[in-house]
């Protein structure tokens, strides 16, 4: 098994010290209600890990609390009555629990404050199902309340079993990865916080579907184990003592709200640095500074230098660098579109393919990526999936990490808005995910949008994460994403982009909630966007546009009786009507009649366009509201093309299929002939390699 | 007189000279192609209404791709329908068709070709069916015993807690690959060779055509192997010329659309001629490898220079019962040859 000895701590401090410092306004949180000092070590064969802890909490609220909640995140794994088994059954994006000897705990040995022993007034508590076998959630009811403002020094003691890896946490061989892993207090918000009236705890079960949300703090974790693991940690590493086969690291980080690391002897390490004098895309910078109303100089501003680790299975290794341009592309594209990464160090970490449960994870300063080794190689590297799940994992760190929305509550806000700038990240980046064969290529937006408009709306977005009816993937990812993606073509792409940065920047480290982002929005735009979010955020609505009719036809001639009584038409000016006709000298004008309609509750304003034989066309905006649009003109030349939407800006079109009509007279070819020829193609290639292979 | 080409130039000869049966061939598949492209063509004419009509003659249009999945769902759904029942008849036509194809190159007659064709396949469908069958069973049953198996042990012996991607697992994946492409070429030359007894009356049924073609293997697997191997490349290697060819003219004309469709049909007439140039190869090789009578001739399809040599018979030739394998070589039957029962 390859090893690799771990690097040097100061070579570790000489690149952090070489690294021009962020400006501090931005690297620390201005609000630290935590403060964490662990000691941990691990027993690999055992898959046990024993700590203890020392926890500095501030109460933030103006009132007394008198009890406190801490998360116990892998009593989920305790047994099959846990809330997260009972939810999940055991199995989680496709990974399977194993129910024979993979089961994971985590107990407190220990509790004290000031002296006195805690243990007594602990008792498990079940907020969210009221579930009695539910071990998640962990009550402490205190000997005295904590007043206001008073910071409470906790000594805890705890001992924890990695459960067997499936659902982000847990071992695999030798393979750690330790995340969610040490009794975690929960967030008091006072009241105010997140638009809540009163003061109370926020300190949910672990769900299925629910991931994470806490407060921010320094911490200080010190981990020990057997010498021949590579570790890969959140923070810097600031020491290492080695001692009695085993080694002792300590990593230390200010201003993040969750720590994990990880460990396994098989890791390979791959070191870069993301220099913005070379890793920011001139192109890229020239057009944020045009869509943000900023100079390049100020928007280079506040970038520093990134050292990258990547923590790579051997047989990956070959892919790291697909990792690395990826990481150097999202910390340029965020650093522009939101803020600057504030950090000194991200580290990437490649869990092994039979590990699968641990990949694709968001940490702070840390994130689990995943590939396979196939995946690396003809013709599966046409898939984009490791670009894509770096550009992913990494974005959480902006929106679960460092603005640290609730994904407990309101999991959108990571998930959602976290997709909806990883597909503009890799749309810009490498213009698809999928390259199918013959260079015909499939964007990372449309595959989330297409999701989108296939599926049923049984749920709004916003939504509790256990309580959605079997949409939390599609109402957290795709569909946000895309509704996002509506906003922004609502309001444009200079106002969108304004607003998307001011909300990144007003809430860096604060928390903020949907409601945050729909103000931030709204803030920068003269459209009302409350109906949309409204129908899409609160409510299941959909929305088609669609070319209902379209017709064209020559005016008939006058025909009747003139102000003056003349027959015109008929009778005694038949003749001359039909000696008109044969000349040709009645040409009248194109009758055009057009109704475009709208299903569905969203209503957006929508640009139609009339095309006619001359090649001239016609553009109106409807404003969508009365379900229905009836245009109608007289013009010399036969109307040809009627469209709605021709820009395709309603990205929420359910059926885009019939935003057009195309009427005798149209001068192009037929694409259904063309695609009929490519389809013929395909299925004779289908047979004759039928034929080739019998 | 001996034949001194190798089986490949022989196959190649036949190749470019059987035109009319390599026209055959293509517009038998082409006819089997239609069957599932009609469903597709209701999808497709429907972009001639929507807003890709003239993205897609522009080039490729991911979203009229995509959103086509989600929104002509019942459309599709009829195409798979249908593309599931054109390989099934497609099949049935293959076999069909190989036995006639066997038949008329050994008959050596250009033409007519079709009729030839469809009677000497007919008269031999239901061995060749059977064939097949035994073809489909002995290739699971091989696959599954000298690669699967093998393959499924050696990730065992890795055990549970082994790495991914170790060496075991590697060999395993290797041992997979490599052993379940050797049985199918195997088995593809031996079921090849199944048909050729079967045309050639060297046995009466499909169970003693396939003891007949492994007697015609034994100590010559690699050859016959590579014949296989050889027209599978010739064909993919036609297949991504033209389908290449095709997408890089991306026609935006109706007279472009067309001429795209003839190109791809010469395309597809040309893999059909290296179906014809496969067995013609087969039919040399095995001719190399029958038990050698005193008063055995060359092969017609072999004499290229003289096909008119040996005309159609204007009726069927008297039936020679063969007497399986170890038997003498079956008269040269001509196209209007025995009919067969299984």
């Amino acid at each position: 098994m390859p090893k690799r000895a771990p690097r040097a701590p100061f070579l570790v401090l000489s690149a952090l010290l070489l690294a021009p410092a962020p400006r501090s306004s931005a690297l620390t949180a201005p609000r630290k209600i935590v403060d964490y000092n662990i000691q941990v070590e691990l027993s690999p064969k055992e898959k046990l890990f024993t700590g203890n802890e020392i926890l500095r909490w501030t109460n933030p609220s103006s009132e007394r609390v008198g009890d406190l909640r801490f998360h116990l995140y892998w009593n989920a794994f305790r047994n099959d009555r846990s809330t997260f088994f009972k939810e999940s059954g055991g199995r989680l994006r496709g990974d399977d629990a194993d129910k024979d000897k993979g089961w994971g705990y985590i107990d407190v040995t220990s509790m004290s404050w000031d002296g006195k022993d805690l243990k007594p007034g602990l008792k498990f508590e079940s907020p969210d199902d009221g579930n009695p076998d539910d071990r998640t959630v962990l009550s402490v009811a205190l000997p005295r309340p904590v007043e206001p403002g008073e910071t409470v020094e906790l000594k805890i003691g705890w001992k924890a079993k990695a459960p067997r890896v499936f659902a982000r946490a847990g071992y695999v061989r030798d393979f750690f990865m330790v995340g969610q892993w040490f009794p975690k207090i929960g967030v008091y918000e006072p009241a105010g916080m997140r638009r809540r009236p009163v003061s109370g705890w926020n300190c949910h079960q672990y769900h299925a579907n629910s991931e994470f949300y806490a407060d921010f703090g320094d911490y200080r974790v010190a981990i020990t184990v057997p010498e021949a693991f590579v570790v890969g940690s959140a923070g810097a590493l600031v020491s290492e003592t080695k001692a009695g086969g085993k080694k002792t690291l300590v990593f230390e980080q200010r201003s993040i709200h969750d720590f994990a690391w990880t460990a396994d002897p098989r890791y390979v390490v791959k070191e870069d640095v993301f220099d913005p004098a070379k890793d920011l895309p001139p192109d890229e910078v020239a057009r944020a500074a045009k869509l943000l109303g900023r100079t390049e100089a100020q928007l280079r501003e506040g970038f520093h230098p990134v050292k990258l680790r990547f923590y790579m299975q051997p047989d990956h290794v070959d892919q790291w660098t697909r990792y690395a341009d990826a990481q150097k592309w999202a910390l340029a594209w965020f650093g522009l579109y939101a803020f600057p990464y504030p950090y000194a160090q991200v580290s990437c970490i490649d869990p092994p393919e039979d590990g699968s449960g641990a990949s694709g994870m968001e940490y702070q300063t840390l994130y689990t990526a995943g590939t396979w080794k196939a995946l690396g190689r003809w013709p599966l590297d046409r898939v984009r999936f490791q670009e894509m799940v770096v550009i992913h994992e990494f974005g959480h760190g902006y929106w679960y990490g460092l603005l640290a929305s609730n994904e407990f509550e309101e999991s959108w806000m990571d998930e959602g808005i976290n997709s909806f700038t990883e597909y503009e990240m890799m749309d810009r980046r490498y213009g698809s995910f999928i390259e199918l064969p013959l260079g015909f290529r499939l964007p990372d937006e449309e595959t989330g949008r297409v999701a989108t408009i296939a599926s049923r709306g049984i749920d709004p977005i916003i939504r509790k994460s256990w309580q959605y009816g079997g949409t939390y993937g599609l109402n957290s990812y795709q569909r946000p994403a895309t509704v996002v993606n509506q906003l922004r073509r609502v309001m444009g792409e200079e106002a969108f982009w304004r607003a998307f940065r001011a909300y990144a920047e007003r809430w860096r480290y604060d928390h903020p909630t949907s409601g945050d982002f729909f103000d931030a929005l709204q803030a920068g735009t003269d459209r009302d966007l409350r109906p949309l979010v409204q129908a899409t955020f609160y409510g299941t609505a959909t929305v088609d546009y669609e070319v209902v009719s379209a017709v064209s036809r020559r005016r008939e001639p006058f025909k009747g009786f003139d102000d003056r009584g003349n027959e015109v038409g008929f009778g005694n000016d038949s003749k001359k009507a039909e000696a008109k006709k044969a000349k040709g000298a009645d040409r009248e004008p194109y009758d055009s009649r057009v109704v475009i309609g709208r299903t569905g509750g969203i209503v957006l304003p929508v640009d139609v366009v009339l095309t006619f034989e001359n090649g001239k066309s016609w553009r109106t905006t409807w404003d969508g509201k009365s379900g229905w649009l009836r245009l109608r003109t007289i013009y010399p030349s036969r109307l040809v093309k009627a469209e709605v939407d021709p820009d395709r800006r309603v990205v929420l079109d359910r059926d885009p299929w019939d935003n057009a009509r195309y009427l005798e007279g149209w001068k192009g070819a037929s694409a259904g002939r063309k695609a009929s020829a490519y389809g013929l193609h395909m299925v004779q290639i289908i047979l004759s390699t039928l034929w080739g292979l019998v | 007189m001996e034949t001194t080409k190798s089986p490949l130039a022989v196959g190649l000869s036949a190749a470019l000279a059987n035109r009319r049966l390599a026209g055959a061939l293509w517009a038998a598949m082409t006819a089997t192609a239609v069957v599932a492209w009609l469903p597709l063509r209701t999808v497709s004419s429907a972009l001639d209404q929507s807003p890709f009509r003239e993205t897609v003659l522009r080039g490729w249009d991911s979203w009229a791709f995509l959103s086509g999945i989600a929104v002509k769902g019942p459309e599709l759904a009829s195409f798979g329908a249908a593309l599931a029942f054109a390989v099934l008849v497609s099949l049935a036509v293959d076999l069909f068709l190989s036995m006639g194809t066997i038949r008329v190159l050994r008959a050596g007659v250009r033409r007519p070709v079709l009729r030839r064709l469809v009677a000497d396949g007919a008269s031999l469908f239901r061995p060749a069916l059977w064939g097949f069958l035994r073809y489909v069973v002995g290739l699971v049953l091989w696959t599954g015993l000298l690669a699967a198996v093998p393959a499924l042990l050696l990730s065992k012996l890795a055990g549970r807690d082994a790495p991914p991607n170790g060496p075991l697992a590697t060999a395993a994946f290797w041992w997979a690959v490599v052993a379940g492409t050797v049985v199918f070429l195997n088995a593809s030359a031996r079921f090849a060779l199944a048909r050729i007894a079967l045309a050639r009356d060297d046995a009466p049924s499909a169970r003693g055509a396939f003891r007949v073609s492994r007697q015609r293997l034994r100590g010559h697997r690699a050859s016959a192997a590579g014949i296989v191997l050889f027209w599978l490349a010739a064909g993919l290697l036609v297949q991504a010329l033209f389908t290449n060819l095709g997408v890089g003219l991306d026609p935006s004309t109706n007279g472009g659309v067309l001429g795209l469709v003839v190109l791809r049909q010469l395309g597809f007439v040309l893999l059909a001629a290296t179906r014809v140039g496969f067995w013609g190869s087969f039919l040399s090789w095995e001719e190399g490898r029958r038990p050698k009578a005193a008063w055995a001739l060359p092969h017609p399809a072999f004499a290229s220079a003289s096909p008119a040599a040996t005309p159609a018979p204007a009726t069927p030739a008297p039936v020679t019962p063969a007497d399986g394998p170890a038997g003498a070589a079956a008269p040269l039957d001509g196209a209007g040859g025995p009919s067969r029962e299984a």
